[in-house]
């Protein structure tokens, strides 16, 4: 019975990978340069899960199984002014959506505690069980 | 012989079914809501409405073989796919909500099944020590 508490752990690892993976893209949503200084502006990440804990995928559970980056085209904007502006005015922005992030952010919230709650529950047997033994 | 006859009649193998559904039906549960958001996920849930029938069978068959010569040990289900959910975009049919208020009912009958047994075998700690206290 105790591995569901396993399983609940892995849940909550690969829902807090998600929230940092939405931080980091609300934190980079204005970032047009890379790490050299280049214009290269910081493209959207996203989690992908998969069934099965994380160093042996046949237990139940889940783990992330990678980040990917969203080809969207990135968000152009009219800078003529900008250094960064290419040869018609525009700045290449970050794919970042924030009111998707925001949803993103607040499904991810809710599955950790929907996660937190089943392993509360699981504990909540456990004791229940244990009192047979007094 | 004695113990196995006392241990096998009346609720107490029922009961016993009972804890062994529950402890399975929550891990299924529980693989369910931590996939909530994994892509193609299925959901998976043992059937409560499979169990009781499968184990009203098994009573009656004790109630004409009598005390322990019915073994309930040998219940087996399948794992089934329930579709309680819509199908979202990512082809996961979660439905946070069912799996919660299940897990929740669970849980409760979990408790309820401990509590009668705990009564079964402080009754039969009481006939044991052969004083009412």
């Amino acid at each position: 019975m105790f591995d569901i508490l396993d399983m609940g752990a892995s849940g909550l690892t690969a829902q807090r990978t998600r929230m940092d993976t939405i931080a980091g893209n609300i934190a980079n949503i204005n970032t047009v340069l890379d790490a050299n200084g280049k214009a290269n502006p910081y493209r959207r990440r996203f989690v992908v899960f998969s069934p099965g804990q994380a160093g042996d995928p046949s237990k139940p559970g889940v783990h992330v199984q990678s980040i990917q980056m969203d080809q969207t085209p990135f968000n152009r904007r009219y800078e003529p002014g900008n250094r960064y502006a290419d040869k018609d005015g525009y700045v290449n922005y970050p794919n970042v959506d924030l009111s998707i992030e925001f949803v993103n952010a607040l499904e991810a919230s809710r599955a950790y505690e929907a996660n937190v709650t089943m392993m509360d529950t699981a504990k909540s047997m456990f004791n229940s069980s244990l009192r047979l033994l007094v | 012989m004695f113990l196995d006859r006392l241990l096998n009649q009346g609720s107490s193998p029922v009961l016993d079914q009972w804890l062994r559904f529950t402890d399975a039906r929550q891990r299924m549960l529980g693989e369910d809501i931590v996939n909530a958001s994994t892509p193609n996920y299925v959901q998976k849930d043992l059937s409560l409405e499979q169990f009781q029938s499968l184990l009203a069978k098994k009573v009656a068959e004790q109630d004409e073989a009598g005390p322990g010569g019915v073994s309930f040990d040998d219940i087996s289900m399948d794992i089934q796919h329930p579709r309680r959910g819509m199908l979202f975009h990512d082809g996961n049919n979660r439905s946070m909500d069912q799996l919660m208020s299940d897990q929740a009912k669970n849980a409760l009958m979990h408790s309820l099944a401990v509590e009668m047994l705990r009564e079964q075998y402080s009754m039969m700690e009481m006939a044991l020590r052969e004083r009412v206290s």
